[in-house]
């Protein structure tokens, strides 16, 4: 199961890695679904697996846990080889999309099934269910089914279930997808909570990337198997490598260069400017004309159509607040322009 | 891998029943049945599709197998249309009702009608009481007796099966066409039906495949005046005991069923109810 | 539900009738008092009752049917829910192919199948009767235990059984802690429909039956061709009583309608 051997240490960040992925491929069939993968997961920290669906964020995660086999190369939990590990073994704890709480056990036998399988006595299993169901504030629904629960309780049982076992990592596959909004968001913080208290490895996988920012120390972009982009997220979030990225992270505005470079703009960072002699020094000005115009309450997005640097046609996106909403109609002419500092270069994808 | 294999373990039991006591078995019906060559059952299979007597016995299975369809539609889809549609308590305990017969002994379902059409029977009581015959009509040993018993018999497989399939067509559907300018039947007729029409397949090919090969019901109601291919298989084997006569008319028997239900799969999407 | 579609429900009420009527009149005939079926029965007594629990041939053929049922629903089960578990669990190739191999039973004749046992097993290889019975009984029940067990292995989450091992559960452990308790409402159902259909069955059984193995169904067509009295009746009527028992239980348990109409309500 778990090894107390000393935890090897990631060779880029320093940190000890609780898990590894090295050279790993997943295929089924003629799909690939995880093309020959590297990827440490430090330690104590959050670590989110974020893309768009099919990009193998799931199928990393069922392979970390076990209940894949990659095709090819290794996985390292805890430095030790893990590849050919059934789930059982590996002491991993893993928080469903569908919860998958057991329906004939109360939410105490649920939270205590993993503690019974390890030969916790009876007096300390209790007393380690009910911390783990305190800590996800749930104690006093100790002798329910899972049934009889909300989305969001149940959601918290399977939390409880899978930190109650002290797992090495803590893996949540899109937990949150199937909560409603507001629950969302207080989970996120809730689970985080749960994260620094506990000091767990954890890694989440999800295609939100308010999510993923919202909770990880490092957050790690995938496409069609492959990583696109590591890093802590206010950097990735401020520097996407490339236009997938930019992409995905809410960036709508490309254009490029003479000389053959992709700027990658956001719409809140795209000012508008109702003449030329407006144009702001030291940035971009770009001439557009209003195409669309939608009022969204705390802002208003303004569709335009300009010629970027190189000549093209561009279509952009800007978002203006404070602006009254009758102010710009279709077929006004207007500088669009970003500062310097907001022009994002991007590499290839 | 080792899991592939246990569960390849898994299979073995269940598989070994079915060989025996199925796969195996019928089998020999086609190709080695006692005392008679394959060559006999052919032989017999193809009189019995020249001789009048054979004919008349395909001929009798096959109509009242399709009017006892008929009349299991007809009544099954208009009260599997009112339970699903229907937003009564008592929907739930009609369809109850409906389906309990298919728990109850088909013998004793059909023994039902002999008190019910017997000449000391309530018809023929009545008739006569009413002063409509003189002597108690001949009611039981008819075709009539033969197609009342099936119908009753298949009628709740009918009913479950469209069920099925009008009640996974939603409610809003009908609404749609209400509000669209449909009429009530003109809504039946023109979303209800046709998107339930798999499930009328399914009642249809189940239907079908259990009127042409009951027993007891031609047994009981039909007697030795109306012979069905399934009273005819029985004393071949057991009666006059002729192999190669019993195994051609499981042959017919089989082909038929299969047909059907092949035609039906083809029809209406794959899916059967019981 | 019937005032506005006039001709939807006379046809329902007929459709009704025809279903439930001749089972009222066969309870009516059993309590008749006379010697014969005549409409309408004359008297009240309970005589044919105490005739039909007295005829030992009945006693006999009811406890044959009782062990027939009860070995044949035990032994598919036995055999068809691991059958299905690696149908549903195993991620077998040819997983099609199995499942319509178990379900094939459902799509020959009864009566054919009956025949093919006792011309194989019975005339060709000299076979008891019972074992026979027993062998074909499986067969036709292994189809409703894959199917029902299978219905609800395939409604039930498969990541239950993945979070079970993720928390340390060896395959076996997951199987007896979490598959099979799942999987009870099915197993369950597939059992009384299967006891159910054992118990009533005739067509399989028809050609099966000797002299000292008969199982009760089988009996009652005998009696009825020899003699013609309220007895039968009086049989119909126990078998009406033990069938609402059971369909009590299935509607306390699992749901009547779920188990008998596989209809989800």
């Amino acid at each position: 199961m778990t090894t107390t051997s000393p935890a090897p240490f990631a060779a880029e960040t320093g940190s000890p890695a609780a898990a590894e992925f090295r050279e790993v491929t997943q295929r089924f069939g003629d799909f690939t679904a995880v093309d020959r993968m590297d990827l440490t997961i430090g330690a104590g920290q959050f670590t989110t697996l974020l893309g768009p669906s099919g990009c193998g964020k799931t199928t990393s995660l069922r392979m970390l846990a076990g209940y894949t086999r990659p095709t090819e190369g290794r996985i390292l939990i805890n430095g030790q080889d893990a590849t050919t590990l059934p789930p059982e073994k590996r002491g991993l704890g893993m928080v469903f999309q569908s919860y998958a709480l057991f329906p004939h056990m109360t939410v105490a036998e649920n939270v205590g099934y993993g503690l019974k399988l390890r030969k916790v006595g009876r007096v300390d299993r209790e007393a380690q269910v009910t911390e783990a169901l305190e800590m996800v504030g749930l104690a006093h629904l100790a002798r329910r089914k899972p049934r009889s629960l909300s989305g969001g309780q149940q959601q918290r049982v399977a939390l409880a279930r899978a930190i109650a076992i002290r797992p090495t990592v803590l893996l949540l596959d899109e937990p949150l997808s199937n909560l409603d909004a507001r629950l969302r968001v207080q989970m996120r913080s809730e689970i985080r909570r749960i994260q620094s208290e506990t000091g767990l490895s954890v890694v989440l996988v999800t295609h939100d990337q308010d999510e993923a920012l919202e909770m990880s120390d490092d957050m790690v972009v995938m496409k069609s198997g492959q990583i696109m982009q590591q890093g802590h997220p206010a950097d990735v979030f401020s520097a996407p490598a490339n236009r997938f990225v930019a992409d995905f992270l809410g960036y709508e505005n490309f254009l490029t260069t003479s000389q053959g470079i992709t700027l990658a703009i956001r719409p809140e960072h795209l000012q508008v400017q109702d003449t030329e002699t407006d144009a702001v020094d030291e940035a971009l000005n770009l001439r557009a004309t209003v195409t669309d115009v939608a009022y969204r309450g705390v802002d208003t997005l303004l569709m335009l159509r300009a010629r970027d640097p190189s000549g093209e046609e561009v279509d952009l996106l800007a978002e203006t607040r404070g602006e009254d909403p009758g102010r710009y109609t279709p077929g006004d002419n207007l500088t669009a322009s970003a500062p310097r500092h907001r022009l994002v270069q991007l590499g290839d994808d | 891998m080792t899991r592939r294999s246990t569960f390849v373990l898994l299979l073995v039991p269940g598989l070994l029943f079915l060989l025996l006591g199925f796969i195996l078995p019928a089998l020999g019906v086609l190709f080695a049945a006692p005392g008679a060559t394959t060559e006999d059952i052919f032989s017999r299979l193809v009189q019995m599709f020249t001789d009048p007597y054979d004919l008349r016995i395909i001929g009798r299975t096959v109509g009242l197998g399709l009017v006892v369809t008929a009349l299991c539609l007809v009544l099954g889809f208009p009260i599997a249309y009112l339970l699903a549609r229907s937003e009564s308590r008592w929907a739930g305990v009609l369809l109850a009702l409906a389906i309990f017969p298919l728990l109850l002994s088909n013998v004793v379902r059909t023994f039902g009608w002999l008190v019910v059409l017997g000449s000391n029977g309530a018809i023929g009581q009545l008739s006569m009481a009413l002063g409509l015959t003189d002597s108690p009509p001949q009611l039981l040993y008819t075709s009539f007796a033969i197609i009342m018993g099936l119908t009753q018999l298949f009628l709740p497989l009918a009913i479950v099966a469209c069920y099925s399939a009008i009640s996974q067509v939603e409610a809003g559907l009908d609404d749609a066409a209400r509000g669209l300018g449909a009429g009530r039947t003109r809504t039946f007729w023109d979303v209800v039906v046709p998107l339930s029409l798999p499930g009328v397949v399914v009642a249809a090919t189940l239907v079908f495949a259990g009127s042409v090969t009951a027993y007891t019901t031609p047994y009981l109601l039909g007697g030795s005046r109306q012979r069905m291919l399934a009273t005819e298989l029985y004393s071949y084997s057991s009666v006059t005991i002729d192999w190669a006569a019993a195994s051609a008319t499981a042959i017919v028997m089989t082909v038929l069923v299969v047909l059907v239900s092949g035609l039906a799969a083809r029809l209406g999407r794959k899916g059967a109810t019981t | 539900m019937t005032s506005r579609k006039p001709i939807a429900a006379s046809l329902a009420v007929l459709g009704y009738m025809i279903m439930i009527v001749p089972i009222l009149f066969v309870v009516a005939a059993a309590f008749t008092s006379g010697s014969s079926l005549r409409f309408p029965p004359e008297g009240f007594s309970l005589q044919w009752f105490e005739a039909a629990a007295g005829h030992t041939p009945f006693r006999a053929a009811l406890l044959t049917s009782l062990q027939l049922a009860l070995l044949s629903t035990g032994l598919a089960l036995a055999v068809g829910v691991p059958a299905t578990l690696a149908i549903h669990r195993g991620k077998l190739p040819g997983k099609g192919f199995i499942e319509g191999l178990f379900l094939s039973p459902l799509i020959i004749p009864e009566l054919v199948v009956g025949l093919a046992l006792f011309q194989q097993l019975i005339v060709t290889y000299r076979i008891d009767n019972f074992p026979v019975l027993l062998l074909g009984h499986t067969a036709l029940l292994l189809p409703y235990a894959v199917r029902v067990t299978g219905a609800a292995l395939a409604g039930s989450d498969e990541s239950l059984e993945e979070a079970a091992r993720g928390l340390g559960a060896s395959p076996m452990r997951t199987f007896f802690s979490v598959t099979l308790p799942v999987l009870r409402p099915g197993i369950f159902s597939a059992g009384l429909l299967g006891f159910i259909t054992s118990f009533n069955n005739v067509p399989l059984s028809l050609l099966l039956q000797a002299r000292d193995t008969r199982t009760l169904p089988i009996s009652m067509l005998d009696y009825v061709q020899q003699s013609y009295d309220p007895m039968i009746a009086a049989v119909s009527t126990l078998i009406l009583a033990g069938t609402v028992v059971i369909a009590i239980i299935a509607e306390r348990t699992v749901g009547f309608t779920r188990i008998f109409g596989g209809i989800n309500r």
